[in-house]
């Protein structure tokens, strides 16, 4: 047996029983002999490790956490029922933001979109004017309306 | 027998009632698992004072994701493997400040763990000479990779078969072996480079 071998077994094995042939090894080799005294400081270690008391919960220790989950619960519903809510309310003000924007920006119907759109975004509605809005009709027979003004 | 088979019944009734939100009842697992949770954090960590903190959190962790919980391995198992991955990221979180504990050990004690080395079954050691050797490997272990450490604690302190170790960490028996062999085989390398620096 190599030392390669003898020290898998010994990792493996701990400070578990090796065979004749290993322990010949390892009497012989002061490298081995190094590692076999490791794996039992180790194993020896472990077991007072495992041997330490485990700190033990506090008194009540499951009667307060069922406190916080209920606590956490009753947040966490609240929560979602404002976030809901409040998302709900951040759309409908959108919504009826757009559908103002949108009211003002379009007129009510077909001729006189241009010039009504012109006039709200402060252009010239003579330009537009000059325009035929309806196919065949008079650029003078004029469907523009300012607001504020009659029409002549 | 059939205590055992009633209380099994019990549990799953408690675990159905928290399914639906009740919080009451989930009380009765903590207290029914509490003590095995609180070992795993306390050998995993090591850390006496941060071992309720992270039970706590565990168990909140457990409340949040009951309704995935499908009865296919037993809640113990389930509950475990929570605490073991938490216990995983807390510690990936605190190895930033990792320190070599080699060195705080004083020369007179570490000669005196090599001692007890030699002795095939370290039997009969006094209060003080286990402190000694639960401390110096107790560091040994702080030292080692973060999966490593959870692989022989799981192993070593909290003497769960391969094949438990399999389901917990959702590996192979196969994989748990190779790794506890290599975890192993890391910790003697380790300890073999700290005594060739002393000497």
């Amino acid at each position: 047996m190599d030392c390669k071998e003898i020290r898998d077994l010994v990792s493996d094995l701990g400070a578990g029983e090796l065979s004749p042939e290993a322990r010949e090894h390892v009497s012989k080799c002061a490298g081995c002999g190094g590692v076999l005294r490791g794996a039992r400081l180790v194993q020896a270690g472990f077991r007072a490790l495992a041997e330490e008391a485990v700190p033990e919960a506090s008194f009540g220790f499951a009667a307060r956490l069922v406190r916080r989950l209920e606590e956490w619960e009753e947040k966490g519903a609240r929560s979602e029922f404002f976030e809901t809510v409040g998302r709900r309310f951040v759309y409908a003000t959108l919504a009826l933001t757009l559908a103002l924007l949108l009211s003002l920006v379009l007129p009510t119907s077909g001729p006189v979109r241009g010039v009504g759109g012109a006039d709200f975004l402060g252009l010239q509605a003579d330009s537009q004017s000059s325009q035929p809005d309806v196919i065949g009709a008079d650029p003078g027979d004029s469907h523009d309306w300012i607001p504020g003004r009659l029409p002549d | 027998m059939a205590r055992l088979e009633s209380e099994v019944i019990r549990e799953i009734e408690c675990i159905q009632r928290v399914q639906q939100g009740d919080a009451e009842a989930f009380g009765h697992l903590v207290e029914r698992y509490q003590q095995r949770i609180f070992s795993i954090v306390f050998h995993l960590v090591r850390r006496r004072d941060e071992v309720e903190d992270l039970a706590q959190e565990v168990f909140f962790k457990a409340f949040r994701a009951i309704r995935s919980y499908n009865f296919q391995s037993s809640f113990a198992t389930w509950l475990s493997r929570i605490a073991v991955n938490h216990c995983y990221d807390y510690l990936r979180k605190v190895r930033a400040s990792r320190i070599s504990y080699y060195s705080e050990m004083a020369e007179e004690s570490a000669r005196e763990v090599e001692r007890k080395a030699e002795s095939p079954q370290p039997q009969g050691l006094d209060h003080g000479e286990k402190v000694t050797l639960r401390d110096f490997v107790g560091k040994l272990l702080a030292r080692a990779p973060v999966g490593d450490r959870m692989i022989l604690t799981l192993k070593e302190l909290e003497d769960y078969s391969v094949e438990e170790i399999a389901d917990l960490l959702n590996l192979k028996a196969s994989t748990v072996k190779v790794r506890l062999h290599r975890a192993r085989k890391r910790m003697l390398e380790d300890l073999e480079r700290w005594r060739q620096e002393g000497e």
